[in-house]
């Protein structure tokens, strides 16, 4: 008998010890800083009961909050597509990217992570046309140098381990072998930079669409998503349709959960908020911005008792917390015909056979022990126990009795087999009866005895003897003596809720950006222009690109030092200079928007960003920063939340990746 | 005095009838006047879990008709069992006007044995006995699924003489899952040695759970691996008196 692949996949993971020991290490360090993100928002679970009805309120009213998000990116000039399946959405991108191309030569297009171009299968489809595509995000570029899929919803190298990378990044960019997580994100940075400045098109996935406003939200930590999203002349924001949050407000809610949950940070380092394409005044931008609005499934899912798993705002954490995925990783998810889901874990057990048919991937259902620890961590609250068990019994295409989608013949005879015996006391008792007989045959002398591998149990486990006399037989219906009841127990009170201290927004603004490695300088407003140019000169940088105007600053008194400030974007320039709309004291972030005179690229291209934040500017929480008025009016605003990062190869915290390496923020007094 | 309706269990019932024994005599202890309906047989929650619902029904119509004619609380040694009848009978008979009311009712007077204890009858020691360290691995349907936890580690604490032993990463899942301990062998496997690990790493030589289903993965695969440890169920430390062995 062969194996089904499935079970095959899971044996050579399992056996594979460089796997086990990446997939531990991951399994480790994202549950402890999930729980230690999870202690800075003491109300998360009234939150995550909050998020749950948001997103079950978009997914009732789909409809209208699909057609209020597109009338409203329509009226901020982004051209919108809406693709019914895979072949359509393939086919938009296709033709965007050929009308993009100079002429002479195909379009070449800087990708920036979305899940949903696995689900379609994009890259395959742009390669056959010729049209070169290349992955930006650090995880995914190493997965497609080896011509795999991501292995995780957002650790794509999840599996690999440091030797891995540099043996590749040696084969196939032939660096130097080196096994230094620092100099092999370097390298790509260095080698992807050239892609960035020079792509056509710039295809970015969408973390949440903003029904009431229009906005399309992206959330990294690498700098690669802005720049795909601000250097290249087009961009293509490629989106499932039901990613969609009806307000602002409800933006801020799903943001203090989904990075926590996701990678355990209070906020990721940039989340970019998107509204429309360059305008006159502006230097920096996509000329033209497109959005691909897709279904491919997600209308049936909806109507379908699975409905819930379309909730889902693909954190990861499902993932991270499996006892399952620990042992097997994201590639061991096969479909029937041995292609691997797009959507792995417990979540993809759900939406793979939800959007992708039964007959493929239904299987996967079978592969949890429905312990439950997936719904627990779910940021959203989606019980996915009981959406594997729908799979399970039918799923999407209705909960026919009869299903047990996944299960060997034998397991469903004999589950057939039991519901008959377990619905009749008589035959019951007769089974127990020669239960015990044959288990007693079987193990003459042993409670418990050995069975063979092939029936599944006995591969790990001794079986044991069915008891020679049942419960039923030896229960006494005797009435019992009365005797003196215990007192009651005293019920400890609960723990008393961690007050946060509530310290002044500057202190806390400072505390939050200095954790992750901003430096904070606090300057009285009289003394801010000189502080500045004498830390330039000592970092001995002679010019730097800059806003105009700034808010608090004296650009004369830094020209006049033989500052050479430039407001042009300039890949060649190491400081950035720019002011801030608002600083956020919880998370210690920095809001961006954009403008004539503020372009975007300041605080993106250079290695070093200054930022200079007037101290009345700072506000407390997300909420309040997300009701400024001048997020809906922006063409783009970036929240900023330390230097640009990733954790890509083993897990281990790099700084500067695309973006700058270093943050530096003069808060004014 | 309280009537209580025991539902021991397939599992209990075939295997591990001392467990269901340990459990008559703790709650006749406690006062409690115990009946066991006799046509009792198993919850449904072998099939449901595996997608038959069909069989799943076949079971639990069953069961809702046994307990029907016995008045008093259902006490149920299992959290997983308990799980079945309080959350996946709702799911089981949604939309179906007859059953959906019937298994609403059953589950709305069905109780886990140590929830039971310490909820309904405001008990927190039951004047047991026990020699030597325990550790307590919190089952999933049990901690999860039900949101019991409190209960069984207050009534361990309690246990004269018992040095409580904490589990590491106590809350995983042993592996077991039903019918995925059957379809899927090697990841059962895995998480079984992980968590004979932890337990081992603790050096207690027994390990007390609240369901059978969990108990007979355990001490099956400590049995196959010739380890020393025993697996118990929590009736049975809490039948333990002084003297006794």
């Amino acid at each position: 008998m062969t194996l089904p692949l499935l079970r095959s996949r899971i044996r050579a993971s399992i056996s594979n010890a460089s796997l086990q020991a990446a997939l531990d290490g991951n399994a480790l360090r994202r549950v402890s800083g999930r729980d230690a993100a999870f202690e800075s928002l003491p109300d998360w679970r009234e939150r995550r009961k909050r998020a749950h009805a948001v997103r079950a309120d978009v997914i009732e009213h789909l409809d209208e909050y699909v057609d209020q998000f597109i009338a409203n990116a329509a009226r901020n000039d982004v051209i919108v597509h809406r693709a019914q399946d895979a072949a359509t959405a393939v086919s938009i991108i296709l033709q965007i990217a050929q009308s993009s191309a100079p002429p002479g030569r195909q379009a070449l297009i800087a990708k920036s992570k979305s899940m949903v171009s696995e689900e379609i299968e994009l890259n395959n489809a742009l390669e056959r046309r010729g049209i070169k595509v290349v992955e930006t995000d650090l995880g995914e570029y190493i997965v497609q140098l080896r011509g795999e899929k991501p292995a995780h919803l957002i650790t794509p190298a999840v599996h690999l381990r440091r030797f891995e990378v540099g043996q590749l990044f040696h084969d196939k960019l032939g660096l130097p072998y080196t096994e230094d997580i620092p100099t092999l994100t370097a390298a790509a940075r260095r080698l992807l930079r050239d892609v960035f400045l020079t792509a056509d098109v710039g295809i970015s996935g969408v973390n949440f669409g903003v029904a009431e406003t229009g906005t399309v939200v992206t959330v990294t930590n690498e700098g690669n998503g802005r720049m795909c999203t601000t250097l290249p002349p087009a961009h293509i924001a490629l989106m499932g349709m039901e990613r969609l949050v009806p307000s602002l407000q409800d933006l801020a809610l799903m943001l203090s959960l989904l990075p926590r949950s996701a990678t355990g940070q209070k906020l990721t380092v940039y989340t970019q908020l998107i509204n429309s394409p360059r305008r006159p005044g502006e230097v920096d931008g996509a000329r033209e911005r497109h959005l691909v609005l897709v279904d491919n499934g997600r209308s049936r899912l909806r109507s379908s008792p699975l409905k819930e798993a379309l909730y889902c705002i693909r954190c990861g954490a499902c993932l991270n917390v499996c006892p399952v995925f620990r042992e097997i990783g994201g590639h061991a998810y096969v479909g029937s015909d041995g292609s691997i889901a797009p959507y792995p874990g417990p979540i993809g057990s759900i939406v793979s056979p939800g959007l992708l048919g039964l007959q493929q991937f239904g299987h996967l259902a079978q592969a949890s022990s429905l312990c439950g620890a997936c719904k627990d961590a779910c940021p959203v609250d989606i019980d996915l126990p009981r959406l594997l068990t729908r799979v399970r019994a039918g799923g999407s295409e209705g909960t026919s009795s009869e299903r047990g989608v996944g299960l060997s013949h034998l397991s469903r005879f004999g589950l057939h087999l039991y519901g008959i015996i377990g619905s009749s006391p008589r035959l019951f008792t007769i089974s127990q009866f020669f239960g015990g007989l044959a288990t007693r045959i079987l193990s003459t002398s042993s409670d418990w005895f050995r069975i063979p591998a092939l029936t599944g149990w006995g591969y790990s486990k001794d079986f044991p003897r069915v008891a020679s006399k049942s419960f039923r037989q030896r229960f006494q219906p005797s009435e019992p003596l009365p005797e003196a009841q215990p007192a009651p127990p005293a019920i400890s009170p609960p723990p008393a809720a961690v007050q946060e201290n509530a310290l002044p927004l500057v202190e806390k603004f400072t505390r939050e950006a200095e954790a992750l490695g901003v430096v904070v300088r606090r300057v009285a407003a009289a003394h801010l222009s000189e502080t500045l140019i004498n830390d330039l000169k000592q970092a001995g940088a002679a010019e730097a690109m800059a806003w105009d105007p700034i808010e608090g600053l004296d650009r004369s008194r830094l020209t006049a030092a033989g500052i050479a400030l430039t407001g042009e974007p300039d890949p060649l320039l190491k400081v950035g200079i720019t002011g801030a709309a608002a600083g956020i004291a919880e998370t210690g972030t920095l809001l961006i928007t954009s403008g004539p005179g503020r372009p975007l690229t300041a605080s993106l291209l250079p290695d070093v960003h200054i930022a200079v934040l007037p101290a009345s500017l700072i506000l407390g929480s997300l909420e309040e920063a997300l009701s400024r008025p001048d997020i809906p009016a922006a063409s783009a605003s970036v929240l900023i939340t330390g230097p640009s990062r990733t954790a890509d190869i083993e897990m281990a915290l790099t700084i500067g990746v695309h973006g700058p390496k270093q943050v530096v923020i003069y808060i004014v007094e | 005095m309280r009537n209580v309706q025991l539902f021991v269990t397939c599992l209990v019932d075939t295997f591990f009838p001392e467990v269901g024994l340990s459990m008559v005599a703790v709650l006749r202890r406690l006062g409690a006047a115990v009946d066991f309906p006799r046509d009792q047989t198993c919850c449904g929650q072998p099939p449901f879990n595996a997608g038959l619902r069909a069989d799943a029904r076949k079971i639990a119509e069953h069961t809702i008709r046994t307990f029907e004619g016995a008045a008093g609380e259902v006490v149920i040694p299992s959290g997983s069992c308990a799980h079945m009848i309080r959350h996946n009978y709702a799911e089981l008979f949604a939309g179906d006007a007859i059953w959906l009311p019937r298994a609403q009712s059953l589950a709305a007077r069905t109780y886990e044995f140590t929830e039971y204890l310490v909820d309904v009858l405001h008990v927190s020691d039951v004047g047991a006995h026990w020699d030597g360290a325990l550790t307590y691995h919190p089952t999933c349907h049990l901690h999860r699924g039900l949101g019991i936890d409190r209960q069984p580690r207050l009534l361990l604490d309690n246990v004269h003489g018992a040095e409580v032993r904490a589990l590491p990463e106590a809350q995983d899942c042993c592996g077991f899952g039903g019918i995925f301990s059957v379809e899927h062998p090697e990841l059962s496997a895995e998480m079984l040695m992980r968590k004979i690990g932890n337990l081992e790493s603790t050096g207690s030589p027994t390990l007390v759970v609240c369901d059978a289903g969990c108990l007979m993965h355990l001490q099956g695969g400590l049995r196959r691996q010739k380890l020393p440890q025993q697996v118990v169920h929590i009736a049975q430390v809490l039948d333990h008196r002084y003297g006794a062995r």
